[in-house]
């Protein structure tokens, strides 16, 4: 009697569990594991959205004559440059915030909402504040040092100068981010055990010593999170050019991204969008992984 | 000592003017009229605060209302359908046994390491064939798609961490397996529904890339993309300044009422991961 309710209830929960898992399944198929697969298959054919009534296979060919394409290699270059200069900064500055919240707590609610702040800004309201704050003539930043510094030859159209349109958009990019990565770090820091903080006071270390042999080694793990969140977001940017520059002056802040996305939905290029988003997504999981070695080889 | 207090705090201080002071100057121009926005004299307070660029939000540019109404219905009902599907999912890969379990979560976390932009083309094409572009149905269902495996991973982590003997009593308390879910594991998760409903605006009220491209008419674009058209619109800095006001008003809201949550939500994610 008790082994038949047994079985029953064992059966129920199996049924229970496909039908709960079901919608999630359907909606994940639908729009993720079904345009994966359909974009991979575009990636080896010539499809021209308007012009064409289907694609036409074209195999491998595809892959090679996108690295033909000056404008994408140009991206690459581009959406590197951005990469490198973003991440270096957000991982330095979030690691010395969240040190200083570490270290020293009064008025902590006060900085910590207003470091947090920008975080729930969504990054296109974002920028189009950013667009209007740099805007040569009226934003505030060249009031702020045209005026209050008094040093108007240093003013500049941010975003219209090849030399400073790369820079503003990392300085928007990283205003949005360092609240979020100075979480992960700050939690990172609060997991590591008191004791061993204790232990090396004790010992005589002072601040930095303590800093640099004790808390960087421990940080390996948030480290590697925090590196590859910081990764993602650096190469896949594709609202920040797209509305603080549209991609210039000329390309000169044009990224991978918003290159597929023009070589879609504005020249209806379909197959090649699909090469070039995956070689973005090959990319993406190259760094990913270098990410990963460099953070856990050292041990 | 006290000179490194200085230091640091001073830092600190400057660190949260730069934060704030792109929301804090927008929220002034919003009051200012044309004239004093356009004025020889750059001003940083209003010197005549009015609310004539709110009138003009409400009364004649009911456009950004339009604007409004689609970010509202599209958050709200993706919220609700994300939380209810990683609710329900995240029970199951934490308790139910049924075949590929295991596999079918490691499956949905590769799935989502590929950018979005791989997957536009298809779902534009999709939305097309189906008649389903630039509707607010339209975006709703990408959205809740992309967010689905994050969230159904977390409810599931949160699940797990309830003790089974409290299901073991429902059980033999006679609750089926659905009442189970309802009744005695569903409150105990609050935390992650609070989590999963808070993440899910966020990500979901900011929107962009979705959007801009499943929504070319003007009357289907939530916020996120609606304001990027307003640069070409000779540029009113004050309809500019109150409506990002606006349009940010319920993420700040929700972030002061909820801050705890977030936190501790980001941070238990970290670590669980």
């Amino acid at each position: 009697m008790n082994r038949n309710v047994f079985l029953s209830r064992e059966r129920s929960k199996r049924i229970w569990g496909i039908l709960f898992v079901l919608p999630s399944f359907t909606f994940i198929f639908l729009f993720m594991i079904y345009p994966l697969l359909h974009s991979f298959y575009l990636s080896f054919t010539r499809y021209n959205f308007v012009f064409d009534n289907a694609p036409k296979f074209i195999g491998l060919r595809g892959y090679v004559e996108a690295f033909k394409d000056t404008e994408f290699v140009l991206s690459i270059k581009n959406t590197i440059i951005f990469s490198i200069g973003f991440f270096i900064f957000l991982m330095v500055i979030s690691l010395s915030i969240a040190l200083m919240f570490f270290f020293k707590s009064r008025f902590s609610w006060f900085f910590r909402s207003s470091v947090f702040m920008p975080m729930v800004i969504p990054i296109s309201f974002a920028c189009i504040l950013f667009s209007w704050i740099f805007n040569e003539n009226f934003g505030l930043l060249n009031y702020f040092i045209g005026d209050v510094l008094n040093q108007p030859q240093w003013t500049h159209g941010w975003l219209t100068e090849r030399n400073t349109a790369m820079g503003s958009m990392i300085i928007v990019t990283l205003w949005s981010s360092i609240g979020f990565q100075t979480i992960l770090f700050l939690s990172g820091l609060q997991a590591i055990s008191k004791d061993i903080l204790e232990a090396a006071t004790v010992d005589g270390a002072t601040g930095w010593k303590k800093i640099v042999y004790i808390i960087l080694p421990n940080l390996r793990e948030t480290y590697v999170i925090a590196g590859i969140w910081g990764i993602l977001r650096a190469l896949k940017i594709f609202v920040q050019p797209m509305v603080l520059t549209g991609g210039g002056p000329g390309n000169a802040t044009l990224s991978m991204y918003m290159h597929i996305y023009h070589t879609a939905f504005i020249y209806f290029d379909m197959g090649k969008a699909a090469i070039m988003a995956f070689i973005l997504s090959i990319i993406i999981l190259i760094f990913s992984i270098l990410n990963i070695k460099l953070s856990t080889g050292q041990e | 000592m006290k000179v490194t207090n200085l230091i640091v705090y001073s830092l600190l201080l400057v660190v949260a003017i730069v934060f704030l002071m792109p929301i804090f100057y927008s929220l002034l121009t919003s009051f200012k009229t044309e004239q004093e926005i356009f004025s020889k004299i750059f001003t940083f307070f209003p010197h005549n605060p009015s609310s004539i660029n709110y009138d003009y939000i409400f009364k004649r540019g009911t456009k950004y209302l339009t604007y409004y109404k689609n970010s509202i219905i599209i958050t709200v009902v993706g919220v609700i359908l994300t939380t209810i599907l990683s609710s329900i999912g995240g029970y199951a890969f934490a308790r139910l046994p049924f075949k590929g379990r295991e596999s079918i979560i490691v499956f949905m976390l590769f799935i989502i390491t590929f950018p979005l932009a791989v997957l536009l083309i298809p779902i534009y094409i999709m939305e097309i064939k189906l008649n389903i572009i630039n509707t607010n149905i339209g975006l709703i269902l990408p959205n809740v798609a992309s967010l689905l495996p994050f969230t159904t991973f977390i409810m599931r982590g949160i699940f797990r961490s309830i003790p089974k003997e409290l299901e073991d009593s429902a059980e033999i308390d006679g609750c089926s397996v659905f009442m189970t879910w309802f009744r005695v594991m569903l409150p105990l998760a609050r935390n992650g529904i609070i989590i999963t409903i808070i993440y899910s605006f966020y990500m979901i009220w900011g929107e962009y890339t979705l959007a801009v491209t499943l929504a070319t008419e003007e009357s289907a674009m939530p916020l996120s993309v609606a304001l990027t058209l307003l640069r070409g619109e000779g540029w009113n800095y004050g309809v500019l300044g109150a409506v990002i006001v606006l349009a940010s008003i319920p993420p700040i809201a929700i972030f002061l009422a909820f801050q705890k949550y977030l936190v501790s939500g980001i941070t238990s994610g970290a670590i669980k991961a």
